[in-house]
């Protein structure tokens, strides 16, 4: 009797004690599953294309821009010894079919005056002609933070690698910067237009004939 | 009599039924082993399977007997593929509608990649033309004029929206196909199997954005123009009876190229990239610029994304 009050006595806690061992166990299995899971995920999840960041671009790298115009450049050519007229004129001889449409800017506030092959910022730092986006960002400086992302200009070559930049003046022209207006392509032609092959139009196709 | 007449008529209309069973008696015979009958049926493409259930040996086996095919028609050499999906890419593209002028550049640009039809004239992209102030309170697609026709864009007053495929995460063209000829990728590009789709033309019906184009003719595309460089759920020519449309250029994105059309865009409206990567151009869209899909109401959560810069 009093080995079966023993036994019963232990025979309840073994079987509460079974349980726990078993729920213990499958818990464990569980987070060690989710770990295989994870340690299975780590490599694939890494990305397969090669990344860009805005951050390891800091300088861009532009795209070779087309020639300067050996017509007027070198400025000095002409202007040297000349004594600068700040006055706002009427623009004369070479420079009578430039259109001025930028603002209130007048020559000088770009163009170094009595030094024309110079640009320079508003401080009076020197900017080259080939690194001219240097002068118009510090004005623009929201497009500028768009053309870095490469969302504000014209993009070509690859979405993967690095970005092909173009300087502003590839598409506006700093003396009068807003886009002027080309030539469209043709429009599309209207279904009634479209002919199917020979001489059958849309609206004229057979229908199943019976 | 009669029937010889009404026969010559149909001929006439180039919808023949003699030529019909001519075909399929051919086929019977082919199908019999009959051997010489073989050239009217081709017993590979009869079978193809479906482009997800073939292994990559018949997918390559197809590329080149496609190929085989083009040069022969073409007469010039073509590299067909069928490039997978990049592994962490989803793409996205965006569109700025305050640079768009209504140029069309685009249109022929995507027109001459991607082999469309010149005559009868397909083209995946259109550029629709709206009143300015009308278009800021509200746009409505149906009001959009394509057919606008001026010396020089942007036209005084007007306002451009170009539409194409918008690769809608949950599209209604897929849904719809019957013999499942069209799916969504996963990098999200909605992509069709030419030699599947019936034309039944369901997934046209179903698209909310008129961007499916059906092959009511024989497409026709100079000798001189055509694109080489395929892909097999792209740009490849297409035969009569069959649906197309924008594939965000498969052949080119897949290998890290823009699309044809961000390429063309004079003014640089266009923007392409992937969605899951953090610093791509698209996403610092997104996040930056007052951003807007078309037909949002619908739940087709399209992945082509208009901005205003």
């Amino acid at each position: 009797m009093a080995d079966d009050g023993s036994n019963g006595e232990t025979g309840v806690p073994v079987a509460i004690r079974t349980v726990t061992w078993i729920v213990l166990g499958v818990a464990l299995m569980g987070i060690l599953g989710l770990f295989a899971i994870r340690c299975e995920l780590g490599p694939e999840a890494a990305r397969a294309y090669p990344s860009r960041t805005l951050a390891a671009e800091p300088e861009p790298v532009l795209l070779p821009p087309p020639p300067i115009d050996e017509d007027y450049f070198p400025c000095m050519d002409c202007h040297a010894g000349e004594v600068p007229n700040r006055t706002r004129r009427e623009l004369e001889d070479d420079h009578d079919d430039l259109e001025l449409a930028h603002g209130d800017l007048w020559c000088h506030d770009c163009h170094t005056a009595g030094d024309y092959d110079r640009l320079h910022r508003a401080d009076d730092t020197a900017v080259g002609f080939d690194e001219s986006w240097r002068l118009c960002t510090q004005c623009h400086g929201k497009k500028l933070a768009d053309w870095r992302a490469g969302v504000h200009g014209k993009r070509t070559g690859y979405w993967w690698g690095a970005k092909e930049y173009r300087s502003c003046v590839e598409c506006h022209d700093p003396h009068s910067p807003a886009w002027k207006p080309i030539e469209a392509k043709r429009p599309p032609k209207r279904p009634a237009e479209i002919r199917l092959g020979s001489d059958v139009r849309l609206e004229e196709v057979p229908h199943e004939a019976e | 009599m009669k029937r010889n007449d009404a026969e010559d008529r149909l001929d006439a209309r180039g919808a023949s039924r003699r030529k019909f069973l001519r075909g399929a008696a051919a086929g019977t015979a082919a199908l019999a082993g009959a051997p010489g009958a073989a050239q009217a049926f081709d017993f590979e493409t009869f079978f193809q399977k479906h482009f997800r259930e073939m292994s990559d040996e018949e997918i390559d086996d197809l590329n080149a007997r496609l190929a085989r095919k083009y040069e022969k028609k073409y007469g010039k050499p073509f590299s067909l593929d069928a490039t997978g999906p990049l592994d962490g890419v989803v793409f996205g593209y965006g569109l700025d509608i305050s640079r768009c002028i209504g140029c069309r550049r685009c249109v022929y640009a995507c027109v001459e990649e991607n082999n469309q039809s010149r005559d009868p004239e397909i083209h995946w992209i259109r550029v629709l033309e709206f009143e300015r102030e009308q278009a800021f309170r509200s746009i409505n697609l149906e009001e959009g004029n394509p057919y606008y026709d001026h010396e020089t864009v942007p036209a005084e007053g007007k306002l451009y929206l170009p539409i194409s495929c918008q690769h809608c995460e949950d599209s209604p063209c897929t849904n719809v196909c019957p013999t499942g000829a069209t799916w969504k990728e996963p990098d999200g590009i909605v992509v069709i199997d030419y030699d599947w789709c019936i034309g039944c033309r369901y997934c046209i019906a179903a698209c909310p954005y008129g961007a499916r184009h059906f092959n009511w003719g024989q497409p026709s595309i100079p000798k001189d123009e055509v694109n080489t460089d395929l892909h097999l759920l792209g740009n490849r020519p297409r035969p009569k009876g069959v649906v197309e449309k924008c594939s965000f250029c498969i052949q080119r994105v897949r290998k890290g190229r823009y699309p044809a059309c961000v390429e063309a865009c004079p003014v640089g409206a266009r923007k392409f990239g992937n969605l899951l990567d953090p610093n791509s151009e698209i996403r610092y869209l997104l996040k930056n610029k007052r951003t807007f899909v078309l037909k949002a109401e619908l739940g087709t959560r399209p992945k082509f994304f208009y901005f205003y810069g």
